[in-house]
């Protein structure tokens, strides 16, 4: 038999391609524009607060399940990428926006959309929907992403080669690493010294990045349009990977790893994939952290954050999307609602991943969907059914 | 000339020779036996033609390109492809994607394309599907295509791995032991399968299998390890009559009582 | 070169302690084939058990008004915390451990993940450990035996190195001379084989975590006298670090190799206290991980450890 690719023939319903290659950056837009707009303003400030990290958390744990749901591999760094990513666009944002406006503050010049939830209008002086701040935001939040995902390269490609609990440790120390180098970085030039801010070359000032001390006075533009909108697109991106060609590819890896090579499956390439895709949700995810709380410290992103998330995805099921995004959601808001027992939250995070792995080893959907389980599959075809009927 | 070729190739583990200066020649269109007792080297054989294991010396070649230092996941681009004797599926996936991944190595959209579902990654997806069930339906699973692989009985795992390496739409299949755990009924309907598949498929195969009226039936030549060294090979009237596959089989101390 | 000397005391002291917990992860790994992540939780909690019974037996924190404890105090301590931890180790194994024995290793480590964060938080509840750091107990007094070049060697130093030696050359006869250690080598190769030899593998996986953990309770014990000062809480991630650097003497000696752990031990700490001696010091936890990936990388088994090909 030849060796032909997979024949594609040339007919198919070309005229609804746009449509359906875009639709679900349509969705998030309608997702993060709802939350905004509906949500955000009918609820107080802690509330927001919350929805803004439940954002983040879903946006982290499900970026980490590319790796660890479907490659399979254990990162165990995840918060590294995070780290890296709200650092660059923490430090691009402070400080070109003292470049660009040129005014002693470096505070918030976002539009409409970069408003918190306690905004009101000004009728005198109505914001622009998007504003040159905003321009600059998402620049730094996406160099903060690119940066993360080279980072997710570079600790990728040599580190792949190793076995499953290895590569945990080698993860671990690369967060370990990332943190020890930020909190090595020089005193922040703050912004009651324009002028020297302004008088020092950027590449100089990229390694001002606060040190120990932490980098402070973030210009907070992160909102829950923006949290909700990468939210949505990383579910969405993680959904069309996992139903197609690459990403089952991935996941075989992480089924049986000789099988998947003997079946033609580049190993080596799949991994280096989903860890620096990952790592690139990681740093977006992390830049909106810091553009949220407006400060970073190095210290709050070790080890025990990257099990934040691991718990998390642990719970849904590992390389199950909806899994990530609920236990994400619960993990997020039920701390918050049972303050008081916070002593208690890690030891009873800490039995919940030993009673998991104990009697239900797969998380609570496995790999598989929400939609895709026994149950809901049956009520779903009857709501077809019924639907049809009528 | 041989589409597959093995020359002198040899492994060893530690102080163990696994495989040593063991030759083959493959035709195109052929259906060859490897047979020899439990530990003979048979598997071995297979990691190293599918590039599991590195050769401490020896060639491959197949359609006159030479494997050796090749990646698995390239040899299994240059057209081998295999199925494993302790199975191994991607067992919490479906039936159709374990066809499906088998498939990816012949796709040609880009991770971009699927994240964009550009329109070539969805027709490519669909004739995918479309292929993979036809394979199914030869293999007699079309029915288990939404199944989980690990839900499947014995019987049909082993025909499931079948399907999976004929999706990568190899030059030689290899097969380990593919009646192991089959009842009679289904060892039938095996050699049936197998006579299909390679006619249909233009495929050549290398067999291995201790099911001995099997490999007797449907081989036209049978090759023999016993330690790693081929003892015999002819045609199986000829390898059954050899007297050191006999005392192989029989006259071993160890391993005498798998085979009876 | 009193500075270089003085380094180098320092380097073999720490990689004593090192080697006693990567003695630990070496065994379990190479029993059952996963990194006990849990175990640099146990040496934590054997300093903090040290801290508390020197307290249940009337040593003072920083020796009080009473002074230094007496040396046979020290080594009540010292047999208590062990026992007290070896116990800890045995029930650990016992409930989160052994219902995965059959369980892909991933899960393992998972559930190891998890034992780790329970002993942390659990050590930080108010009526454990507390949240606060601790002082630590005087059950050595300061004093310098001798000086060479303008080197002091220290009774710690002493005592650090003599127990961590006597410890291992115990191990040392414990895994070569012993039936039982010989029933740990025997699973070590092949649980399977050995349970058909009949050697009651679980017996044997319980007697390596209890001396995996009685060990890294002494680390924890020798610990404190080394630093003597604030204990930190038992969720600090300085102990993780610590834990981990025991790890990387373990994969640089090989891990699953006895004396591949002890000379790894010696190894990290030489080469932790000469950077931070020689280098930039902030990159310290960074230098050991560094060694860890370039080992990985290039010798993966490790100096004394033997290379596998997974079976197919
Ligand atoms: N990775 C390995 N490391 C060490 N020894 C190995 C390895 N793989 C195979 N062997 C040894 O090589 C010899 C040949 O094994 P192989 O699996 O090829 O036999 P086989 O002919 O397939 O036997 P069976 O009929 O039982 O499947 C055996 O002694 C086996 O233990
Ligand atoms: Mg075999």
């Amino acid at each position: 038999m030849s060796s032909q690719p997979v024949s594609v023939k040339g007919s198919g319903g070309a005229g609804g391609a746009p449509l359906r290659m875009l639709w679900p950056f349509a969705l998030a837009l309608a997702v993060a524009a709802f939350m905004h707009f509906v949500v955000g303003p009918n609820f107080n400030g802690t509330v927001v607060q919350v929805l803004l990290f439940a954002g983040i958390n879903i946006t982290l744990a499900v970026s980490l399940t590319m790796v660890n749901g479907f490659t399979g591999q254990f990162s165990i760094g995840h918060a590294g990428f995070m780290a890296v990513g709200g650092y660059v666009a923490g430090g691009l944002v402070y400080y070109l926006s003292a470049r660009f406006f040129d005014s002693p503050q470096i505070a918030f010049h976002g539009g409409i959309l970069s408003a918190g939830a306690d905004y009101r209008p000004d009728p005198d002086h109505p914001l622009p929907l998007l504003s040159r701040g905003d321009l600059i935001m998402i620049g730094s939040c996406l160099a903060g992403g690119l940066v993360a995902a080279g980072a997710g390269y570079v600790v990728g490609l040599p580190t792949l080669r190793l076995r499953g609990d290895y590569l945990a440790i080698v993860t671990l120390g690369f967060g370990e690493i990332v943190r020890v180098i930020f909190q090595g970085t020089g005193p922040q030039v703050l912004f009651t010294k324009a002028q020297e801010m302004r008088d020092t070359p950027l590449h100089q000032l990229a390694w001002k990045l606060g040190g120990a001390q932490g980098f402070n006075f973030i210009p907070i533009y992160a909102t829950l349009f923006w949290v909700f909108l990468l939210a949505s697109i990383t579910v969405a991106a993680a959904l069309r990977l996992k139903y197609s060609s690459p990403g089952r590819a991935m996941i075989s890896i992480r089924e049986d790893e000789v099988a998947a090579q003997a079946m033609g499956v580049n190993v080596t390439r799949y991994k280096v994939r989903a860890f620096v895709l990952a790592s690139f949700f990681a740093g977006l995810a992390g830049a909106l952290a810091a553009l949220s709380i407006g400060q970073m410290n190095a210290s709050a992103y070790g080890f025990i954050k990257s099990f934040d998330f691991i718990i998390m995805i642990v719970l849904g099921g590992m390389g199950s999307i909806s899994g990530a995004v609920l236990a994400a959601t619960v993990l997020t808001i039920l701390p918050e609602a049972l303050r008081q027992f916070d002593s208690y939250r890690m030891i009873a995070y800490a039995l919940l991943l030993i009673i998991i792995m104990i009697l239900r080893p797969q998380g609570l959907f496995g790999i598989r969907e929400v939609w895709e389980l026994g149950p809901v599959r049956r009520l779903l075809a009857r709501a077809g059914r019924g639907g049809s009927a009528a | 000339m041989s589409l597959l070729s093995i020359t002198d190739l040899s492994i060893s583990f530690g102080g163990l020779k696994a495989v040593s200066g063991f030759n083959l020649e493959l035709a195109q269109g052929r259906l060859q036996g490897l047979i020899g007792p439990n530990g003979a080297g048979k598997t071995t054989c297979f990691n190293l033609l599918t590039g599991v294991y590195a050769p401490t010396s020896g060639t491959i070649r197949l359609a006159g390109r030479t494997l050796n230092g090749l990646r698995p996941h390239q040899i299994a681009a240059a057209g081998l492809a295999r199925t494993f004797q302790n199975i191994r599926l991607f067992p919490e996936l479906t039936v159709l994607d374990n066809v499906r991944i088998g498939c990816h190595l012949r796709t040609r959209s880009t991770m971009a394309g699927a994240l964009l579902r550009s329109p070539f990654h969805v027709r490519e997806e669909r004739a995918m599907v479309e292929r993979c069930r036809g394979l199914l339906e030869v293999l007699n699973l079309a029915d288990r295509a939404d199944e989980q692989a690990r839900n499947l009985p014995y019987g049909d795992q082993r025909r499931l791995e079948i399907a999976r390496a004929l999706a990568t739409q190899p030059k030689v299949l290899l097969l380990d032991e593919p009646a192991a755990g089959m009842n009679t009924q289904e060892k039938k309907e095996l050699r049936g399968l197998i006579r299909q598949i390679l006619r249909d498929f233009g495929l050549t195969i290398l067999l291995i299998e201790h099911d001995m009226g099997l490999v007797m039936d449907i081989c036209e030549f049978i090759t023999v390890l016993d330690h790693g060294v081929t003892i015999s090979a002819g045609t199986p009237a000829h390898v059954q009559n050899d007297p050191k596959v006999v005392e192989a089989y029989l006259g071993a101390p160890a391993g005498a009582e798998e085979v009876a | 070169m009193s500075s270089f000397l003085q380094t180098l005391i320092d380097g073999v002291t720490v990689g004593g302690l090192y080697a006693l917990i990567a003695l630990g992860y070496t065994m379990v790994y190479g029993i059952l084939k996963f990194i006990n992540f849990a175990h640099s939780d146990i040496f934590t909690l054997g300093a903090w058990m040290t801290l508390t019974i020197a307290g249940w037996l009337g040593v003072q924190a920083g020796g009080g008004a009473t002074g230094p404890a007496a040396w046979y105090v020290g080594v009540g301590v010292l047999v208590l915390t062990m026992v007290f931890v070896g116990v800890v180790g045995f029930v650990i194994e016992r409930l989160a451990y052994r219902p995965l024995r059959q369980a892909p290793k991933l899960n393992v480590l998972i559930t190891a993940i998890g034992v780790s964060l329970f002993l942390q938080n659990f050590g930080q509840l108010k009526f454990i450990f507390g949240t606060d750091p601790a002082p630590t107990p005087l059950l050595l007094p300061g004093v310098t035996l001798f000086s060479v070049g303008g080197v002091s060697i220290q009774l710690v130093d002493v005592a650090v190195i003599g127990t961590s030696l006597v410890l291992m050359l115990g191990m040392e006869v414990l895994i070569f001379r012993t039936r039982m250690g010989s029933a740990m080598r025997a699973v070590s190769f092949s649980t399977r084989n050995a349970s058909l030899m009949g050697i009651n593998v679980d017996k044997v996986i319980s007697f390596t975590f209890v001396i995996g953990a009685m060990l890294a309770a002494a680390a924890g014990f020798l610990y404190t006298l080394k630093y003597p000062g604030q204990l930190k809480q038992t969720a600090d991630g300085m102990w993780v670090m610590l834990g981990l650097k025991a790890f990387v003497a373990a994969v640089v000696g090989g891990i699953g190799n006895v004396r591949g752990a002890v000379l790894g031990g010696l190894l990290i700490g030489l080469i932790e206290y000469l950077s931070v001696a020689y280098l930039k010091s902030e990159y310290r936890d960074a230098y050991v991980f560094a060694i860890l990936i370039l080992v990985l990388l290039f010798r993966p088994e490790g100096i004394l450890g033997r290379a596998t090909v997974e079976k197919v």
